[in-house]
């Protein structure tokens, strides 16, 4: 990256809340990760599995199951064995679920999603 | 005798002798669009509004927001009650509801004991036909369901797709309405070129129950059950006429 565009990345997250970034950076740094957690966000007692997530999030099961586990691995969801299914929740840890709701809530501001979906395309390059 | 669950509906605890029985299985059956789901929501609504009875709705279609804009607009404020832990909008699939109600300590009978939850709806048992390949099977998988929550001591609230928009749906000899402790068949008739709503307890289990078939409409407040159809015949039909005409066609006509 250019040092121009290095520039714009600090100026553009600069002003960001370090916790929300942080969030960004480790936790939901792809678009599918932001599609489940806000899926999570607006069903916070849903437990289902990847296939069922998948229907309702309107996504590829093969494409969000590695996802899924990468939310899992992060702390974002908790993954349980029911019978012979795998299932899917939002975490029970309140202090997950309050940055969870930091994060939707700040989407809510084009400002904020502006530099949210650049620094996710810019991760994913 | 056994206390009774108010739905709190005008008309249809009267209807109902009372109200459903506590911890039993209670089926809503009607076409889309003739409040099975109104019906429900006013049940757990009035069930935490009036009778201090928290509830649960297990959804197996619409996201809960769909529920929260509903009952907004009836007035019942679901947002807040699940934020006071008086309610749970639960949504999950029949398959993963099945299995987790199969086990001790499962997602549903956590929500349960957190929020002391009497009542539930569940939106709706057509979905369960995804997950059983014969009528048995399904019949099996819903006495397992009904029985789970039983045990959890709730009082369930079924809906179910009829196939027919208007007159009577078949009941084969498989049917899962015959596991339920209460039938109450919701339908449009056509009465001087208007559709309306008709109400119809169809049994409820060691109880006496209204046996006519009421009209009733779905207002601003939610559901209110009015008067019974005086002086027609062949309401279930969906077409029904005046008595005296199908007097004349049956004894004069001929």
């Amino acid at each position: 990256m250019s040092n121009a565009g290095s520039d714009l990345a600090a100026r553009l997250m600069g002003d960001m809340d370090p916790e929300l970034l942080d969030f960004l950076k480790t936790k939901v740094n792809s678009f599918i990760k932001w599609d489940l957690v806000r899926f999570f966000y607006e069903n916070p007692n849903s437990t289902d599995t990847a296939e069922n997530v998948a229907r309702y999030v309107g996504r590829d099961a093969s494409a969000i199951e590695a996802e899924l586990g990468e939310l899992v691995g992060t702390g974002v969801l908790e993954r349980h064995r029911v019978g012979d299914l795998t299932v899917y929740s939002l975490a029970s840890d309140t202090n997950m679920r309050k940055l969870v709701d930091q994060f939707i809530l700040a989407c809510d501001d084009r400002q904020f999603r502006v530099k949210a979906i650049y620094h996710i395309i810019r991760g994913m390059r | 005798m056994n206390e009774r669950m108010k739905t709190g509906i005008t008309g249809l605890d009267e209807m109902l002798g009372g109200g459903f029985l506590p911890e039993t299985a209670n089926l809503v059956e009607g076409a889309p669009g003739t409040g099975k789901s109104t019906l429900g929501m006013q049940f757990i609504a009035n069930g935490i509004l009036h009778y201090n009875q928290p509830g649960l709705i297990l959804t197996f279609e619409e996201f809960p927001q769909q529920y929260y804009r509903d009952a907004e607009a009836f007035g019942w404020p679901f947002r807040d009650l699940e934020k006071a832990d008086k309610l749970r909008v639960i949504m999950t699939s029949p398959e993963v509801s099945q299995a987790d109600l199969e086990h001790v300590g499962g997602r549903i009978e956590s929500l349960v004991r957190e929020i002391g939850a009497r009542r539930i709806l569940v939106d709706s048992l057509s979905h369960f036909e995804r997950v059983a390949s014969s009528p048995i099977e399904l019949r099996t998988a819903v006495f397992g369901f009904v029985n789970a929550l039983k045990r959890e001591g709730l009082t369930t609230l079924l809906t179910r797709e009829s196939a027919a928009l208007i007159g009577e749906g078949d009941l084969g000899e498989e049917d899962v309405a015959f596991l339920m402790d209460s039938f109450v068949m919701l339908r449009y008739v056509e009465i001087d070129s208007a559709v309306r709503k008709a109400v119809l307890v169809l049994k409820v289990r060691g109880s006496d129950h209204a046996k006519d078939i009421r009209q009733f409409e779905i207002t601003t407040t939610g559901i209110e059950v009015r008067s019974k159809f005086e002086g027609r015949e062949g309401i279930l039909s969906g077409s029904p006429h005046r008595m005296a005409e199908s007097f004349v066609e049956a004894f004069v006509r001929r």
